[in-house]
């Protein structure tokens, strides 16, 4: 409000109509803005290429199967993608900061997990030092011997899976306490570059255990109908954790709570929200997705490196910056689109030119939707 | 009896002091307005009410308990409530969800208070399901309004609730908050409308550079020449 305003309310009022006015103006005018042309670009974009995969399937160029096949494996992807995705989106809203080794606690997940697993599925079949270490050195115990798959030893799998959640957490809350706790009021840049640190501390730390030998993890499940048993696993166990989140969102109290302080930081605290509470919980629910992740996308996978997460990294900054990054909801919609477009692009691409395709969309996008897009919109 | 006594607080951001001896009283039910030119440190007054801001000294009382050093969470249990001046909604979640927060420090949301707030503010109910993002900005302000409302404070803050409404939406703010000072809860009015504020207010301070320029009945300082002139517009 200007100086104004103590002289009374009529200035006041009148200078807001004023440039409500030539606001309106403005927009009446507004001639087609560089923004409004790539809109319609990618727009006509999508529309050729929706009619070129009519005439491939018509001139059976492609065929019907492939593009089923095509369509589930985007499904499949953007599962584990939005699992990691979710958490990212939401230490981004809710802390405040990118959060660059988000990656390597996916990668965490996967070994933490898959040592569980190891353990319990494989006691006695091998050392507990080749058990523990998930084969962390050649010419011992193969995959085969293990046998881990869904079918043959779905309790050892259920455990992993737990234990990869649960170390991921532990894992997460305590690089929370030694890092982030003490910058919290140090504003996003800072905070973003030291998470650039913990994503190379952290994954050193885990090659110094595991090594960075790429290796086989799983042994083959038997086919489900049209589909691989563990990518059937992966899409299930992701979609129900997913819509666990969101009943956890809308309905719990501590939900709102988080919803709440993604909104308004300042306000949650008037409310008497415990913001430091909201933060651990944010920091649980986020790192025990993103571990889930990494150990679900071994068992499809079928193969573990130390890697894992940090080249996964760039494609769920992808699908949460295109739905508009801190926003939950929209991390799932761009998750959806990045795994879709990785995959059925490869109706035209070579697969190593596919992830590029998602990247362009998503610059493509931008340029049309600067904040993402369900970014406006506030939906945390 | 008094209700919040402040008493030559001081107070600032970090090492930026912007409360000098500022003393400041509001009785039980009584209805006080704050004024003063932009950056005069009204909303810090507020703040510091609310423990978000540097405490530097003096003292803030409310029902004679010293609660400077109390957090949040401790300062709306004793009854105050607390209307921000801008950003006073959560954008993203419903009317309903934002009158949830409002009770956050309770095990249950007391149904009686929504009801309540509905009758006051019957437009709140017919939005419940909105987002408050979507809402208008003067049904934001009653939405705030209601928010702080929730736990039947018995001193509610007001930081300029009627900023950036059309002049008829001014005048039916006004008497919202006339209502709510009639049930018997006590109101510290921040105000950009200062005449119509000092109008309707039982007593009035006028605060200049973080400190009491002048202290008197609404009508006094209406009345009064020099204050007028110097911040009131002649
Ligand atoms: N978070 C902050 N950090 C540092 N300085 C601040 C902060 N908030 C306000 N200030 C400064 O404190 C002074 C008083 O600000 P305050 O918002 O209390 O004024 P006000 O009287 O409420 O003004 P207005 O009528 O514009 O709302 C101003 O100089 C302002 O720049
Ligand atoms: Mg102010």
């Amino acid at each position: 409000m200007s100086r104004e305003s103590l002289t009374g309310m009529g200035e006041n009022i009148s200078g807001g109509r004023i440039s409500d006015s030539a606001s309106a103006v403005r927009n009446r005018l507004s001639p087609t803005s560089g923004a409004d042309i790539v809109g319609l670009f990618v727009a006509l974009l999508m529309v050729l290429l929706v009619l070129d995969i009519v005439r491939r399937l018509v001139t059976g160029g492609i065929a019907y199967t492939k593009l089923l096949e095509y369509l589930w494996w985007g499904l499949r992807d953007a599962m584990y993608i939005a699992l990691a995705a979710v958490g990212l989106s939401m230490t981004y809203s809710i802390l405040q900061f990118a959060n660059f080794s988000h990656g390597d606690l996916i990668t965490t997940g996967a070994f933490g997990g898959w040592a569980a697993a190891y353990l319990v599925g494989g006691w006695g079949l091998a050392s507990v030092g080749e058990l523990v270490l998930v084969r962390a050195t050649s010419g011992g115990v193969s995959p085969g011997q293990v046998g881990l798959q869904v079918f043959a030893s779905p309790l050892a799998i259920l455990i992993g899976m737990v234990v990869a959640g649960a170390v991921t957490v532990l894992v997460a809350l305590a690089i929370d306490r030694l890092v982030y706790k003490r910058m919290r009021d140090q504003g996003g840049i800072s905070m973003l570059i030291a998470s650039v640190g913990v994503a190379l501390a952290l994954r050193y730390f885990l090659a110094v255990i595991f090594t960075n030998r790429k290796r086989g993890v799983t042994a083959t499940a038997p086919d489900v109908g049209p589909f691989t048993a563990h990518e059937l696993t992966l899409v299930i166990i992701a979609f129900a954790l997913i819509v666990g989140l969101h009943l956890l969102l809308q309905r719990t109290k501590l939900g709102k709570s988080m919803r709440a302080m993604a909104d308004n930081k300042d306000l949650a605290l008037i409310t008497g929200i415990p913001t430091e509470r909201v933060i651990t919980a944010t920091w649980i629910i986020g790192a025990a997705f993103a571990g889930i992740s990494g150990y679900l996308i071994v068992l499809d996978r079928g193969s573990v490196s130390i890697n894992l997460g940090w080249f996964l990294l760039l494609l769920i900054f992808a699908a949460v910056i295109l739905g508009g990054i801190g926003s939950i909801y929209g991390a799932l919609v761009g998750s959806l689109i990045i795994g879709m477009t990785v995959n059925v692009s490869l109706i035209w691409l070579p697969s190593d030119l596919a992830k590029v395709s998602a990247f362009i969309l998503m610059i493509l996008i931008l340029v049309f939707k600067p904040n993402g897009l369900l970014g406006g919109v506030e939906t945390t | 009896m008094t209700l919040l006594d402040v008493a030559n607080l001081d107070s600032g951001y970090g090492d930026l002091q912007i409360i000098n001896g500022v003393d400041m009283q509001v009785g039980d039910g009584e209805y006080v307005t704050i004024v003063g030119p932009n950056g005069a440190g009204k909303s810090t007054v507020m703040k510091s009410v609310f423990g978000l801001t540097t405490y530097m000294g003096g003292s803030i009382e409310f029902k004679g308990t010293e609660i400077s050093g109390y957090r949040p969470e401790e300062i709306i249990s004793t009854g105050i409530g607390y209307v921000p001046q801008s950003d006073n909604v959560f954008p993203s979640m419903s009317v309903m969800e934002n009158l949830e927060m409002g009770a956050y420090i309770l095990d249950e949301v007391p149904q009686e208070r929504i009801d309540r707030i509905f009758d006051r503010f019957p437009i709140l109910e017919e939005r419940r399901q909105q987002n408050a993002g979507d809402l208008s900005g003067g049904q934001q302000q009653m939405l705030a309004m209601g928010r702080a409302l929730m736990l039947d404070p018995d001193l509610l803050l007001l930081d300029e609730p009627s900023a950036g409404l059309a002049p008829d939406l001014v005048q039916d703010m006004f008497d919202r908050i006339d209502r709510i000072n009639d049930d018997g809860t006590g109101v510290l009015l921040v105000e950009q409308n200062a005449k119509e504020a000092l109008r309707r207010c039982n007593r009035g301070y006028v605060l200049v550079q973080g400190q009491n320029r002048y202290e008197d009945t609404g009508d006094a300082l209406l009345a009064d020449e020099q204050v007028r002139k110097d911040f009131l517009g002649g």
